[in-house]
């Protein structure tokens, strides 16, 4: 940059978030996607019973964001202190937003486990009956809150990191958006495959035919965003295109190229399409296409929190 | 209610509303002038006096108990490796932005402005290590104390020097006088007079968090003969 007088070296040799926190960003997305699909095909569907799709996806959401929280306490210098964040907000980061939206979505995210397995807690542990019908009565609107929230926390990730100014690559309005998006495409993988695993859930049923045709949707939109993500950098001043060489240079690139683009999209297309219904249809290729989206959203949350903090200015 | 009754009421609450309205403005404005009588510190440093000895950064690692290897602020060497005869320095620190995002992003207000001083500081007891300070920092002068696990930044040795009503130690062990202290907001201040007569600049303005620490770049070259 163009300034009279600057310095070139800082404080953090290093990164200073590292994959932990990656893998958290990657868990939130999918708990939020898991059960932001689920719930849309239980609205749109009008369903009244547990299916296997719904409780997957309350099994998913629960303990990936459980899991969650774990690479986050684990990540702070002080972990013993983690509760200082419950009772101190500051409604100026985006942090404590996030803390606050966590404190509310993770119960709802345990009421949805209720609610999915009620046929079975009122067999195992039936003293659980009375809670449950009092569950069950605020059930359109606890499900609905909780859709609100698990968009909130799919986005709340994206803006946690698009306030850093030092980073062009992260410090965008594109992020929250690509968070959403690639969060769903993660969480519709998993979604499946615990349906299909735990649950028995037919690979043709109606509803597993639905999340087959929104996959390919939101995988366009996941692409477009990059692309959108890709062309705002290129396109803009020297600090942008600092950042854009993150895309080229280094290890990352090679995380971009091949995790996200090579296994995230290429694959699954390949396996779905290019060898024709047969082989598209098989298990193997079932389960290998979901996990290539996972391991694409988790490439795109490594990508952009080491290339990101890497190409600073 | 009769019309007589309305239009009573309605000129009382006139009333009311106006001196209700009348007594907030009078608080603020009030409050505005408390608020300007809050010092505004800031700290000068003068490349072309800086001869890079380090003795600044040697003071605040004694006076701060900065563990070993780690700094609050160190000098820069920014000699050109082809022209070794003009040597140039620079200081690297918490720049105490006014409009900090450090603060604003810290979820445990553990990272906070000085309510007296407006300094920015560390409430090492709230601090909970997640390291967002960090990388909110635009300037990357902000770590975590390998001792206390906490993140910390330059704070004008607002609980050491400061709070025992001397300079900070860096301005204080500084042979060259290329460090000033002082309030901005105090017209007689040292610090005042010299950016009156001096060109200063501040680092990356451009992220707009109008940083405190104001620098005198080394223009001049130097007499020499060729």
């Amino acid at each position: 940059m163009n300034e009279i007088i600057n310095y070139s070296s800082g404080f953090t040799e290093e990164i200073g978030w590292e994959w932990p926190i990656s893998i958290y960003l990657l868990l939130a997305g999918i708990s939020g996607g898991a059960i932001i699909v689920a719930l849309l095909i239980r609205f749109y569907k009008n369903q009244v019973e547990s299916t296997a799709v719904y409780k997957a996806s309350a099994l998913v959401s629960f303990f990936t964001i459980l899991l969650g929280m774990v690479c986050l306490v684990g990540d702070l210098t002080r972990p013993l202190m983690f509760w200082k964040i419950l009772i101190n907000y500051n409604w100026t980061s985006v942090m404590s937003i996030g803390v606050a939206a966590l404190l509310l979505y993770i119960p709802l995210a345990f009421v949805a486990v209720i609610y999915a397995f009620e046929k079975e807690l009122r067999e195992k542990l039936p003293f659980l009956c009375g809670i449950i019908d009092i569950l069950n009565r605020f059930r359109a609107v606890l499900e609905g809150v909780l859709f609100l929230f698990a968009v909130i926390i799919c986005a709340y990730t994206g803006f946690l990191i698009s306030v850093l100014v030092r980073f062009p690559l992260l410090n965008t309005s594109i992020l929250p958006a690509l968070f959403v998006i690639s969060g769903l495409s993660a969480g519709t993988a998993a979604l499946c495959i615990v349906a299909r695993r735990f649950f028995k859930e037919d690979a043709h049923s109606s509803d597993m035919a639905i999340l087959h045709k929104v996959e390919w949707p939101i995988m366009a939109i996941e692409i477009m965003f990059l692309f959108m993500l890709y062309i705002s950098l290129a396109t803009g001043n020297a600090a942008n295109e600092t950042a854009q060489a993150g895309f080229h240079e280094g290890v990352w690139s090679n995380v971009f190229w091949l995790g996200i683009v090579g296994i995230g999209f290429i694959l699954p297309l390949v396996l779905n399409f290019l060898f024709g219904k047969k082989i598209a249809n098989t298990n193997v290729v079932f389960y290998v296409s979901a996990l290539c989206s996972i391991i694409g959203v988790l490439c795109l949350r490594l990508f952009i929190i080491y290339a990101g903090q890497t190409f600073s200015i | 209610m009769s019309s007589e009754n309305k239009r009573r009421s309605f000129i009382k609450g006139i009333g009311l509303g106006s001196a209700l309205l009348g007594s907030i403005q009078y608080g603020l404005n009030a409050s505005e002038e408390s608020k300007k009588k809050k010092p505004h510190y800031a700290m000068l440093f003068d490349q072309n006096k800086c001869v890079g000895c380090s003795d600044c950064e040697i003071a605040c690692a004694k006076v701060n108990h900065v563990p070993k290897g780690q700094h609050r602020l160190y000098v820069e060497d920014q000699t050109n490796p082809n022209d070794l005869k003009f040597k140039k320095y620079m200081r690297v620190s918490c720049q105490q932005c006014v409009d900090s995002p450090c603060t604003e992003v810290c979820p445990t207000k553990a990272c906070h402005k000085d309510s007296i001083t407006n300094i920015v500081t560390m409430n090492t007891d709230d601090c909970i290590g997640c390291k967002y300070c960090i990388v909110a920092c635009p300037y990357d002068v902000r770590f975590i104390n390998e001792e206390t696990n906490a993140a910390e930044n330059c704070n004008f040795c607002l609980n050491t020097n400061f709070k025992e009503g001397k300079e900070p130690g860096c301005v204080a062990a500084c042979k060259y006088d290329a460090l000033v202290f002082g309030d901005l907001n105090d017209e007689e201040s040292y610090i005042n007079k010299i950016l009156a007569v001096k060109d200063a600049a501040r680092l990356k303005p451009g992220f707009g968090t109008k940083p405190s620490l104001r620098y005198i770049p080394k223009l001049k070259t130097g007499v020499y003969d060729e």
